[in-house]
């Protein structure tokens, strides 16, 4: 990644503190690229879900500022989508309806006629694999499915950064395997970087860390903070193959030997 | 007609028997009422026309308030369930009110109103608004939090979000309102009715179903006519909640 770029996003001396003296997050630091792919691990409780919550702009922090291309964030927008850990899809519509509802709700100046909102809706249904599912509702889906269509709803409103908390989370492992894959190519793996869009992603999986990222931020609980921020260097596109990569191994080692015993501590 | 219509019918037949049986000891005179008697008056009051036209009176200012009751009720319960300014402003007088009967305000009413159907729409009004603007606010603020955020995140305003979000979430709590709202309606329009048959000194007051028990309790001792007007009143409502439950089912086909 070339230095001299002004950064996605900038967090400065970041501090979250929840009612009076709970720290959930610590003078925090972190630049993000434009174009880049960053996943951020951690011990449960260190936070990363809140850090991710201020990028958002749907919490204020304590301390510090978040810039996102030089301005402060102030509050949630449409250029900064959110894919929640439990996809928070609307009940009541339809897959369809669901992938556009931003399209069809959101900023005025974002909105598109009827027909290119159902031609886009149309392009990402096909694009994530509900063919089929479009006119089904969330509760009519499998786990994986409503994965796809919240993700599907994500790229509809082509938000500038994508944060997403752990949204494969709930999948069993060859799902997760299948759509870590699309989820590279959707976010534009075989483009050049300066037409990806730039992808916050927060896991608990170490190896998926390592299999999406370009950095892995490694966070640390109690309070929570950057304890060290690793640059992937593996090859993309990325095939299946790169998990059997030794460099692939040696990673993961080096992320879980840093957040091991933190981890030992918040299980016993 | 199904098995499970059948058995729910057995109970009601078993019921009126048993009361027909009864009514058959009494000696021929007898002012008490029976099932016989019952559906007589019934033709009677049919082929005359009065209670076609007392049921369609009552139905209409039912129809009329629960309609003014729910577009208050459901605004209002929106806000305060949306915003906890409102909600703790406007909770200790609604709670205050609702223990106070429709009927209770009828004086009120009948002062500022008159006894016509503006007066009716406002008792009814009065009656619908309770359940609604209760049950209305507790499922706008018990929305996932999550579905408004994520709304956010999609840069839809708070005040589309309170459409396109919070009342189509809040709407299975919304019919559970409108559902106790018609019930409360009926009972509320009755006894207005009643009451203002009462104050007219005889027919030819306001009308309805309600004034038709009247009549027939203080003119004539007529208590088979009451219990017509008991059964259409129940028979009613039963269609309008019958109805309630398959829009239910209809617009909350999302639902599991």
């Amino acid at each position: 990644m070339p230095a001299e770029q002004p950064p996605k996003l900038r967090l400065c001396g970041i501090g979250k503190r929840f009612g009076g003296n709970v720290v959930a997050v610590q003078s925090m630091d972190l630049e993000v690229i434009a174009g880049e792919f960053l996943c951020i691990v951690g011990p449960s409780g260190c936070g990363k879900s809140t850090v991710l919550n201020m990028i958002a702009g749907l919490d204020q922090p304590s301390d510090g500022s978040i810039e996102k291309d030089g301005v402060l964030i102030k509050g949630p927008g449409a250029d900064r989508g959110v894919m929640f850990q439990d996809y928070a899809l609307f009940p009541w519509r339809t897959v369809e309806a669901n992938i556009g509802f931003g399209l069809r709700y959101g900023p005025r100046a974002r909105q598109i006629s009827a027909a290119e909102r159902h031609a886009r809706v149309g392009r990402l249904v096909d694009t994530v694999g509900l063919r089929g599912s479009e006119h089904k509702y969330p509760h009519q889906l499998s786990g994986g499915m409503r994965q796809r269509c919240a993700l599907a709803r994500l790229l509809a409103n082509e938000p500038d950064v994508l944060l997403m908390d752990e949204p494969l989370a709930a999948l069993d492992a060859q799902t997760r395997t299948i759509l870590q894959g699309e989820l590279l190519r959707i976010w534009g793996e075989v483009r050049p970087v300066e037409e990806r869009r730039t992808a916050i992603f927060i896991t608990h999986g170490i190896d998926e860390a390592v299999f999406l990222a370009d950095r892995v931020v490694v966070m640390s609980s109690q309070p929570g903070r950057v304890t060290a921020i690793i640059d992937i260097g593996l090859p993309r596109p990325r095939a299946e193959s790169v998990r059997t990569d030794p460099e692939f191994g040696r990673l993961t080692e080096e992320i879980w030997s840093l957040i091991r015993d933190q981890a030992y501590r918040a299980i016993a | 007609m199904s098995a499970r219509h059948f058995r729910s019918m057995v109970l009601p037949v078993v019921l009126v028997v048993l009361w027909q049986a009864w009514a058959m000891t009494l000696p021929a005179k007898s002012a008490a009422p029976s099932p016989a008697h019952v559906v007589k008056e019934f033709g009677a009051l049919v082929s005359s026309g009065a209670l076609p036209s007392a049921t369609v009176q009552s139905l209409g200012r039912v129809v009329l308030g629960f309609v003014l009751g729910a577009m208050l009720g459901i605004t209002t319960g929106a806000l305060m369930g949306a915003f906890r300014s409102v909600h703790r402003n406007l909770d200790p007088i609604i709670e205050t009110f609702r223990p106070v009967a429709a009927i209770a305000i009828l004086p009120m009413v009948i002062l500022w109103c008159g006894t016509g159907l503006l007066a009716a729409v406002a008792i009814v009004g009065y009656a619908a608004f309770f359940p609604l603007v209760i049950n209305t606010a507790h499922g706008v603020s018990h929305v996932d939090r999550r579905l408004v955020q994520a709304a956010l995140t999609m840069g839809v305003k708070p005040s589309t979000i309170l459409r396109t979000v919070l009342l189509p979430a809040a709407l299975p709590s919304i019919f559970v309102g409108a559902r106790l709202a018609m019930g409360i309606a009926w009972t509320a329009i009755i006894a207005a009715e009643l009451a203002v048959g009462a104050k007219a000194g005889g027919p030819g007051g306001s009308g309805g179903l309600g004034e038709m028990m009247f009549v027939d309790y203080s003119y004539s001792v007529d208590l088979n006519g009451i219990v017509v007007c008991m059964i259409v009143v129940g028979i009613v409502s039963l269609l309008i909640d019958r109805g309630f439950r398959a829009a239910e089912r209809r617009l909350l086909a999302w639902r599991l």
